[in-house]
């Protein structure tokens, strides 16, 4: 007899609270380093730590969680992440001409000696404190795990302030290399009426190690932010990253994600239109395959009206790899003329793998445009026979329909994405034997 | 705006099956324990694998605790304040309906369910279930020249004891749910289908359950069975009065497809859902599978829902036998505080399995109508085809239309594709239909039912006209 | 046909009328009497199309002042659904798509509801599809468009039959066809515009609101009105589209500015 019951997984146990422990203890607040910006968190950060002893890690029961394994987390050691000696451009990826990239490890400061650009600075530190925060209470994300595990951690905020337009691409890139343990980053971007900046953050990681990324970003009427993540790892490691971004009316947010190779991914991007009257556009691509679980939950949230989205997800999962998208679109009754759409489409290479796909549409206005659609097949037979039957190998041909299914997403990242190869970087492991 | 229609609120139609019927009825007293279970058992003069049935149910739903998931707001559910069994006073056994209380006959009568010989719908078999009994069924003999069974499950139990220990409890185990549970423990009355090997149903089967006491929860069981290249088209129809207190009916609805059958299951729900206050109306919580276990098997679900002040089922088919196929058709009309919170479960277990899923959502007032739903396709379930299509409409701007579906596949050589949508009625619609010489509420409600239509058309030909009234008399007053 | 003692069937005094804050009409005035054929012509946003709509009874348009009469009784008094069972008929410039409702079903239930309001009976379904099917010849319709849902996926020539179908179904005693040439070609212009011609009778009156002269060369009108800045400016005979053909619309601008020294008396522009 098939069980029914959408049952919860087992909760993880007591391994899982003495990882949690010790990764506290290792990252237990000292003296900050000097020049690193203080700004609200030392308070924050012990009630997070306080609220992360009690709750411990999120239990597979809650319904955020049901479908996403923690195992490959609490394999990462308790420690923090060693930090190289130097930083630099490393040869094999130099910075795309004209763009400027910062290096981001959590603990040195990225901006230090850093000639910045017309229109882009750091935030004052009194602004910091103030507005550090805010973009998750009107998110209402304050609560979630990978929020609270950040602010638990992190020693440190990079703080931006975008004025006008900012003519240089910026890149801020982490590299984990081979290292082992945990590192939390967390970005506060700030971006004034009329700003604009195209922005690609990147993370890599080889070893066995956790990256925490906790972004807040605000814009304001008429802001424009073209922001890409670009994500590759390996098996043993693992990204954890919760984007949240308030829009203002006028305000066009264009969010492309694009993450592969690692044991574990979880993005979490929030979106709230404050006052409607802002365009998103959001575009997702993630490759799992191996045992690797990638997971994609996002949120986008209408609070006004006429505001505009256009959400497309994809996913390859090959191997036993597992794929979760979890996408909720709320359009309260202030949200009139609201027009949303939203795609997951999804490829099941191999009869180990797993997809789990779960829109959640939640409406109270009328007078809305909303649609959702979702698929999980494989490539398509049709047209792996018509290339076939031009003469190409079947390998070949899977190739090029993959390559497609995933240029679709990566050529929306910003442009200096272009010299980290994402297609390759991504796909290079994730194809049909 | 001016003179016409914008989509708002307006007096609303009352309920017209309200009525209470005055009969005397035999109740035990009310609560729950394990001397219920066991007198429940014992009025209905079950075997003994009946009661210890029960009693696992019992032993099992005391541990479990009631779901919250589907986050549906109602106050606390105080299951020692119901009544387990409530069963009008009159001879136990009506060998004709002649000996049937003339009152009953009359209640359904008022119903549009005429019992009578004179009376009776002339190609519909009806089994007719007044609270915890099942008082009559027509055309019972002219059914079995067939060989088709069709009777209360209570009767069944004494005649076909086999056939109930064989299949009963094997589609929904008795721990499924904590109100599968509930009802396995304590379940009364509902209706039995049987059909043999190779028969196809002279007529529709019909059930129509009616709770006529204010204290009295309601838990009825189904069970039909078509074995190998069998099929039968059953509809099921609910009412219930007006009480300014909330029952519970929490029923357990089981279907068994062997090899080449084909099971159709309809219903048009129509409990009482409150008033616009949200006072009163039933707690409708009710699980409903169909297991495809024979290859080429065929289970379709279709269901109007407008009743109940809340709603929660999800009728399901695993999908077993290979080629097998699962159909839901829905259409939930949610008015005032109603909530319907309602879906389906494809579970794609053999190859070349194949579901349809169409769900037609409206929301009026300050409604809330979920979809929620699942579909899995495990590993073995090569070639399997999966398609959804849920739709939503909204009639003003204080309802809640939600849509949660799950998608699930773990098999690469199969396909899921699932299409959401929300709409309104337009203005402009409104105004040219109006400019027809059409009215205002009919032009709705005829927008309604063209949303409605792809579920409509499965309904068997005799209701089919009947939901679209249905639909019609709840939207009354919707809109102004 | 011009018949002065025809008895009036639509009235149109001073009419006055806005959208939101924004007038539209400044003061109308038509007349039309059984038998004849009025075609109304101006540029776009000269307030045709909103006449149109008003006396169909578009809930966008609030009047401000003024009159219209059908038939001797105020129309502005009835709702869209009972102007039009009485007898008053839009042809729409845009018909509105209704995924899922039958075009069969709707074009009974529209017929029966004027039917009854004439006193008549109501037409069963097979009574119906008779009567649909002889209709159809009229604008040479295909009858799988019954089957379809209303107006769905119809082209714009098929959407402009479908609005003369229900013309010729609904009988009306005013019919008013809002741009009922745009976005046809020349066959289907000449197919809609027979039948538009086969069904004016001495009994009803026709009011076409078009731009084009081209429509005017199928159907003859007997008045044609020069709409601008919410006010007819002139009338005269069929000879008055030629002329606007020839001429353009613009001496139509000079005559306005001469009308907007001439406020107070706006009608004198009316040939009497």
């Amino acid at each position: 007899m098939v069980s029914l019951a959408m049952s919860p997984v087992t909760a993880p146990g007591s391994a899982s609270t003495a990882w949690l422990e010790s990764v506290l203890k290792a990252f237990e607040p000292s003296l900050p380093a000097p020049g690193a910006s203080l700004g609200g968190l030392p308070r924050r950060r012990s009630a997070a730590r306080d609220e992360l002893r009690r709750t411990g890690l999120p239990p597979t029961r809650q319904e955020a969680w049901r479908f996403t394994s923690l195992a490959p987390l609490i394999a990462v050691p308790p420690q923090v992440l060693p930090v190289p000696e130097l930083l630099g451009p490393k040869p094999d990826h130099p910075p795309a001409s004209g763009a400027l990239r910062l290096y981001w490890d959590g603990d040195r400061d990225p901006l230090a000696g850093m000639d910045l650009p017309e229109g882009l600075s750091r935030l004052e530190t009194g602004l910091q404190d103030s507005l550090l925060g805010t973009v998750l209470e009107v998110a209402g994300t304050t609560g979630s795990w990978l929020v609270r595990f950040n602010t638990a951690l992190a020693g440190q905020v990079l703080a931006l302030r975008v004025r006008g337009n900012v003519a240089v691409p910026l890149e801020l890139v982490s590299d984990c290399g081979q290292g082992s343990g945990v590192r939390p980053l967390r970005l506060l971007l700030v971006m004034e009426e009329d700003a604009s900046l195209d922005l690609l953050e990147v993370h890599r990681a080889a070893g066995t190690s956790l990256t925490s990324v906790l972004v807040e970003a605000q814009l304001a009427p008429r802001a424009r932010l073209r922001y890409g993540v670009l994500a590759q790892g390996t098996e043993s490691s693992c990204l954890l990253a919760h984007l949240a971004v308030s829009q203002a009316p006028a305000s066009e947010l264009d969010l492309t994600t694009a993450a592969g190779g690692w044991g574990l991914v979880r993005l979490e991007p929030a979106i709230i239109q404050v006052q409607g009257s802002a365009a998103t556009r959001l575009r997702g691509l993630q490759v799992s395959r191996d045992r690797q679980i990638a997971d994609l939950h996002s949120l986008v949230r209408f609070e006004g009206p006429n505001g505009q989205l256009d959400q497309l997800q994809k996913a390859v999962v090959d191997d036993a790899g597992r794929s979760v998208f979890h996408g909720a679109v709320q359009v309260p009754q202030a949200a009139q003329r609201t027009s949303a759409s939203q795609l997951s489409r999804n490829l099941l290479l191999s009869d180990r793998a797993r997809v789990d796909a779960i829109p959640q549409l939640e409406i109270v206005a009328d007078d809305v445009r909303c649609t959702h659609g979702a698929t999980v097949t494989r490539l398509q037979q049709e047209e792996l026979f018509y290339l076939r039957s031009r003469g190409l190998g079947a390998d070949q041909a899977a190739r090029l329909l993959l390559d497609g299914f995933c240029d679709e997403i990566l050529a929306s990242l910003p442009k200096s994405a272009s010299r980290w190869e994402p297609a390759n970087a991504l796909l290079r492991q994730a194809l049909p034997r | 705006m001016t003179s016409t229609a914008s989509v708002g609120d307006l007096v609303s139609q009352p309920y017209r099956y309200g009525f209470v019927t005055d009969i005397e009825t035999e109740k035990i007293a009310k609560g729950l324990n394990e001397d219920v279970v066991r007198l429940i058992s014992a009025k209905k003069h079950e075997p003994l694998f009946l009661l210890n049935f029960r009693l696992r149910a019992y032993a099992q739903w005391l541990q479990m605790e009631e779901p919250d998931w589907a986050s549906l707001g109602h106050g606390p559910i105080d299951y020692q304040e119901m009544i387990y069994y409530a069963a009008p006073k009159q001879q136990a056994k009506k060998a004709s309906l002649d000996e049937v209380d003339p009152k009953l006959l009359e209640t359904f009568d008022k119903l549009g369910i005429p019992l009578s010989e004179q009376k009776r719908l002339s190609n519909v078999a009806v089994d007719a279930v007044f609270d915890s009994v099942s008082i009559a069924t027509t055309y019972r003999e002219k059914l079995a020249e067939h060989g088709v069974i069709f009777c209360s499950i209570s009767e069944a139990v004494k005649d076909h004891p086999d056939l109930i220990e064989r299949y009963m409890g094997t589609v929904v185990p008795i721990n499924d749910n904590f109100f599968a549970a509930l009802n396995s423990a304590v379940f009364s009355d509902g209706s039995f289908v049987f059909i043999p090997k190779g028969v196809s149903c002279p007529m529709e089967l019909s059930t129509y359950f009616r709770i006529n006491s204010g204290d009295t929860g309601q838990f009825e069981r189904t069970l039909i069975v078509a074995e190998e290249a069998a099929s039968v088209s059953y509809l099921e129809g609910c009412t219930a009065p007006m009480f300014d207190t909330n029952q519970l009916h929490a029923a357990v609805v089981e279907l068994v497809a062997l090899d080449d059958a084909n099971i159709k299951y309809s219903t048009v729900q129509n409990w009482y859902a409150g008033d616009a206050k949200g006072v009163g109306g039933i707690y409708n919580f009710v699980t409903k599978r169909g297991h495809c276990r024979g290859a080429r098997s065929h289970i379709s679900w279709t269901q109007v829902e407008t009743g109940s002040a809340i709603t929660w089922k999800y009728p399901s088919c695993v999908l077993q036998g290979e080629d097998s196929s699962g159909e839901f058709y829905s259409v939930a009309l949610t008015n005032n505080l109603q909530q319907a919170d309602t879906g389906t479960k494809m579970i794609h277990v053999g190859p070349g399995t194949r579901s349809t899923i169409i769900s037609k959502g409206i929301s009026a007032g300050r409604s809330s109508n979920s979809y929620r739903g699942l579909v899995q396709i495990g590993a073995k379930a090569v070639g399997a085809r999966n398609y959804s299509q849920c739709d939503s409409m909204l009639i003003g701007d204080t309802a809640a239309a939600n849509t949660f579906p799950y998608l699930r596949s773990q098999q690469p050589d199969a396909s899921i594709e699932h299409e959401a949508s929300t709409c309104r009625i337009s203005e402009d619609q409104l105004f040219y239909l109006q400019s027809r010489g059409i009215g205002l509420e009919e032009s709705v409600s005829m927008m309604v039912s063209g949303f409605c239509r792809d579920v409509f058309n499965q309904l068997p030909m005799e209701f089919a006209a009947e939901a679209d009234k249905l639909l019609a008399l709840k939207l009354e007053g919707s809109v102004g | 046909m011009i018949r002065p003692d025809a008895p009036v069937l639509l009235e149109i005094r001073n009419l006055h009328a806005t959208v939101g804050d924004q007038p539209i009409l400044k003061g109308v005035d038509l007349t039309l009497r059984a038998g004849e054929i009025h075609a109304v012509m101006g540029r776009n946003g000269s307030g045709k199309s909103t006449l149109s709509k008003l006396l169909a009874g578009h809930p966008a348009y609030t009047v401000t002042a003024g009159t219209v009469r059908y038939r001797g009784d105020d129309l502005l008094a009835l709702a869209p659904e009972e102007r039009a069972r009485a007898g008053v008929f839009l042809g729409f410039q845009y018909p509105v798509e209704i995924p899922g409702v039958s075009n069969l079903e709707f074009l009974r239930v529209a017929t029966n509801a004027r039917r009854l309001a004439q006193g008549g009976e109501e037409l069963d379904t097979f009574a119906f599809e008779d009567l649909v099917c002889e209709r159809l010849k009229v604008v040479q319709m295909d009858p799988a468009f019954l089957e379809r849902s209303v107006n769905e996926g119809f082209s714009g020539g098929e959407k402009k039959r479908n609005e003369i179908l229900q013309m010729a179904l609904l009988d009306p005693l005013v019919a008013i066809l809002d741009e009922t040439d745009s976005g046809l070609d020349i066959d289907a212009l000449r197919i809609v515009s027979a039948g538009v011609n086969q069904l004016a009778t001495p009994d009803n009156c026709i009011l076409l609101i078009t731009h084009y002269q081209r429509l005017l060369d199928e159907i003859t009108p007997d008045f044609v009105h020069v709409m601008a800045a919410g006010r007819i400016l002139r009338t005269a005979g069929k000879e008055l589209a030629l002329e606007l053909e020839r001429r353009g619309y613009d001496w139509v601008d000079e005559g306005l500015a001469s009308s907007d020294h001439a406020e107070a008396d706006a009608t004198a522009l009316e040939v009497a």
